[in-house]
C-alpha cells in the first residue's frame, strides 16, 4: 500500500465513522472500557505488590522470626503474640546467639500483652511490648525523639518507656516533648525515653516498648518469650540460618521434628513470596477479566464491521468495478476497523491511567500504571482490530462484483 | 480494440444449463461507437460483464487492446479493469458520502496516481463535462443528469480505453437523457471508444453501429442506419 492509498483509506474511514458516529463511538466504547480496565486492574495489582514489597521491607532486614506455638502448615503471616503461651526461653535465645555471627547477627526477644496507658487524665487500652535493645535495629524502626532503652535499662529492670508514633498522638495530644514525661502502664509510672518514629503500621505505632526484664517482672510474670526477633548475618543465609535454629531449638526441646515443635521461624522471603503470589495471583485475576471485557469489545468490532461490510456491499461493488482489488477492498475495511480499536485503545489508556490515579487519590488503595502495563493493553487493543476486523474485511474482498453491483 | 472469438457463457443451473451468451465473434475498432441491444434476458448483460472484466466466458476468447483477458484471475481481471474500461452505470454508483471531485478522483487512486495530479485530472474530468463549480458538492445535492455527469466523468478519469455505458439513460428523463447522449456523442467525436449496452431501440439508433443479440446469440451486426427491428 503506498502512502497516498494509505492516505486516502484513513480518510475515507474517517468519513465513514463521522457518518454514524453514534455507532462507531459504541463500537469502540467496548474497546475502551476493555483497554482502561486492563490498565487499571493491573495498576491495582501493581500497586498491591509494590505495597506488600514495602511494607515487608519496613518490618526489617533478613528478618526471621522464631514464634511460641505450633507451627501451622503454610501460615506464615506474623501473627498476634499477645494470647499465646510462651515457650521460648532465655536458654534458647543463648543457643540462637551461638549459632555465630554469620548466622544470627542480632536477636530481640519480644513478649507483649495489651494494658492500660494512661497519661494525665487520658488512658487508653495499648499493646505492652516487651523487647531488648536491638529490637530497632532488626525492626527498622528508629527513635524520632529521645532514645531506645539501653543495656542498663534491661539490665536493671527500669521502668522507662518507649512509645509508637501513634500513641504520642492519642495520649499526648501530638504536642511537647513526650521524652522524661510520666507514663502509667497498668497503673505502674514509667520514665519516657523516647517516641519510634511511625511506620504506618498499626500495630507498631499503637504500640509502647519497655525492656523485657521489666515487662517478665510487672506485665507477664513469665521468664519465656512469645517471641523473638532474628537478624540473619546475610541475606544469601536466611533459610541455613532458619534450619540451624530449627533443629538448635529441636535439640533444646528434646522434639524429635518439626511436626511435634512447639515453636516455629517464619522467614521474610517465605512471607514475601507468599504476599507476592497473592499479589501476583489478584493481578492475574483481575487483569484477566479485564482482558476478556477487551476481548468482547474486539467482538463488537467484528459485529459491526460485518454489519458495515452488507452496507456497503454495492459501495464494494463499484470500488472493484473502478479497478480495486483484493487488497484494496481489505486494506480499507481493516484501516476502519483499526481506526476503530485503536481510537478506543487510546481513549481507553487515557481512561485507564484516569481511574488508577482516582483509585489512588479518593479509593485509598495503591496504584502504579506501569509503561509496560499501557503498551501492552494499547498494543492489545491493536491486535484486536486486526484480528476482528480481519474476517469482515476478508469478506468485503471474496464479493462478487456483479452480485455486489446488483445488491439493493 | 476488442477482438471476441467464440465466446461462451454458460450457467448451470440444476440439470439446465442456461447459455447467457453463446459463442459470439465480432471486433471493435478503437474509436468506434457501438450499442450492444437486446431484450432482457438476451444475454447483453452477461456479455456486458464480460467485456467489462467483472465477469469471465466459460469458452471462447476477449482481447482487449492485445491481452487476452478470459483465463485472467480475479485481482487480475481488477488490474485490466482499472487500466482499461470505464463504466457508466444506470443507477450512476456515485459513492454518497464523496464529493463530486472525490468520486472522479476514486478510479485514480486505485491505479496509483498522486494526489496532486489526481486533483488536477479529476477537476478537468469535470470541467469536459460541463461540471466546473460543481466540485465540492455531494451526489445528493446534483440532479440527476449532473449525477450521471460525475459519473461520466469517474469512467473517463482512468484514461481508459473503452468507455462501456449499461443504460447510462435509463433513470433520467427524455430531456436529460438526450443531453447524457450528446455528452457521448461529444466524447466519441474527440476519440473515445464507447459501448452502449440498452435495450432502448432508440438509445441504440444513436450509436454508429448495432449489435442486436438474443438468446446469446447475434441476431445483426451492423452500421446503426441499416439496422431495423
Amino acid at each position: 500500500m503506498t502512502s497516498s492509498a494509505l492516505y486516502e483509506n484513513v480518510r475515507m474511514s474517517l468519513r465513514s465513522i463521522r457518518a454514524n458516529k453514534v455507532r462507531a463511538f459504541l463500537t469502540a466504547l467496548g474497546v475502551m472500557i476493555g483497554t482502561g480496565a486492563v490498565i487499571a486492574m493491573l495498576a491495582l495489582g501493581a500497586g498491591a505488590q509494590k505495597s506488600v514489597e514495602s511494607s515487608l521491607e519496613s518490618l526489617g532486614s533478613n528478618l526471621l522470626l522464631l514464634y511460641s506455638g505450633q507451627p501451622k502448615g503454610g501460615s506464615l503471616v506474623r501473627r498476634s503474640t499477645t494470647n499465646i503461651v510462651p515457650t521460648i526461653t532465655e536458654a534458647d535465645v543463648e543457643a540462637i546467639k551461638a549459632l555465630g555471627p554469620e548466622l544470627v547477627a542480632l536477636t530481640a526477644p519480644e513478649s507483649s500483652a495489651s494494658g492500660q496507658a494512661k497519661f494525665g487524665n487520658t488512658s487508653m487500652t495499648v499493646t505492652i511490648v516487651g523487647t531488648d535493645i536491638d529490637y530497632p535495629s532488626i525492626r527498622n524502626i528508629r527513635p524520632v525523639a529521645g532514645d531506645f532503652f539501653l543495656t542498663s535499662d534491661v539490665d536493671s529492670r527500669k521502668a522507662v518507656v518507649v512509645i509508637g508514633a501513634q500513641l504520642y498522638d492519642d495520649l499526648f495530644g501530638g504536642t511537647g516533648d513526650p521524652v522524661g514525661q510520666k507514663l502509667r502502664l497498668n497503673g505502674l509510672s514509667y520514665r519516657v525515653a523516647g517516641m519510634m518514629e511511625r511506620k504506618g503500621n498499626t500495630t507498631t505505632d499503637s504500640s509502647v516498648f519497655i525492656p523485657i526484664s521489666t515487662y517478665q517482672r510487672y506485665i507477664s510474670g513469665a521468664k519465656e518469650f512469645a517471641l523473638v526477633n532474628i537478624q540473619a548475618g546475610n541475606s544469601d543465609q536466611m533459610r541455613e540460618a532458619q534450619s540451624a535454629i530449627e533443629s538448635t531449638l529441636l535439640r533444646l526441646h528434646k522434639i524429635p521434628n518439626m511436626d511435634a515443635a512447639d515453636f516455629y521461624v517464619a522467614n521474610q522471603l517465605d512471607l514475601l513470596d507468599t504476599l507476592q503470589g497473592v499479589a501476583g495471583t489478584f493481578t492475574l485475576l483481575l487483569g484477566g477479566i479485564a482482558a476478556i471485557s477487551l476481548i468482547v469489545g474486539g467482538i463488537g468490532i467484528m459485529n459491526i464491521m460485518l454489519v458495515s461490510v452488507t452496507e456497503r456491499t454495492r459501495e464494494i461493488g463499484v470500488r472493484m468495478a473502478l479497478g480495486a482489488k483484493t487488497n484494496d477492498i481489505i486494506a480499507q475495511f481493516m484501516t476502519e476497523a483499526i481506526i476503530l480499536s485503536v481510537g478506543g485503545g487510546l481513549i481507553g489508556v487515557a481512561i485507564g491511567v484516569g481511574s488508577s490515579y482516582a483509585f489512588s487519590l479518593w479509593g485509598g488503595l495503591a496504584s502504579t500504571v506501569e509503561p509496560f502495563s499501557v503498551a501492552l493493553s494499547f498494543g492489545f487493543s491493536l491486535v484486536i482490530g486486526l484480528v476482528f476486523g480481519g474476517y469482515p474485511a476478508y469478506r468485503a474482498s471474496q464479493l462478487d462484483p456483479i452480485e455486489a453491483l446488483r445488491y439493493e | 480494440m476488442i477482438e471476441v472469438s467464440s465466446l461462451s457463457r454458460h450457467y448451470t443451473m440444476g440439470p439446465t444449463v442456461v447459455k447467457a451468451v453463446d459463442d459470439i465473434s465480432f471486433t471493435i475498432q478503437s474509436g468506434e461507437f457501438v450499442a450492444i441491444v437486446g431484450p432482457s434476458g438476451s444475454g447483453k448483460t452477461s456479455l456486458m460483464n464480460i467485456l467489462g472484466c467483472l465477469d469471465s466466458p466459460t469458452a471462447g476468447s476477449y482481447q482487449l487492446a492485445g491481452e487476452e483477458t478470459s483465463k485472467l484471475k480475479k485481482d487480475q481481471l481488477a488490474e485490466i479493469r482499472s487500466r482499461r474500461i470505464g463504466f457508466v452505470f444506470q443507477s450512476f454508483n456515485l459513492l454518497p458520502r464523496e464529493s463530486a471531485l472525490e468520486n472522479v478522483e476514486l478510479p485514480m487512486i486505485y491505479q496509483g496516481v498522486s494526489r496532486k495530479t489526481r486533483r488536477e485530472r479529476a477537476l478537468a474530468m469535470l470541467k469536459k463535462v460541463g461540471l466546473d463549480g460543481r466540485e465540492g458538492h455531494l451526489p445528493s445535492e446534483l440532479s440527476g443528469g449532473q449525477r450521471q455527469r460525475v459519473a461520466i466523468a469517474r469512467a473517463l478519469a482512468g484514461e481508459p480505453s473503452i468507455l462501456l455505458a449499461d443504460e447510462p439513460t435509463g433513470a433520467l428523463d427524455t430531456k436529460t437523457g438526450i443531453e447524457i447522449m450528446e455528452l457521448f456523442h461529444t466524447l466519441h467525436r474527440d476519440g473515445a471508444t464507447l459501448i452502449l449496452v440498452t435495450h432502448d431501440p432508440k438509445v441504440a439508433r444513436q450509436a454508429h453501429r448495432v449489435i442486436q443479440v438474443q438468446d446469446g446469440r447475434i441476431l445483426a451486426d451492423v452500421p446503426a442506419g441499416e439496422w431495423q427491428l
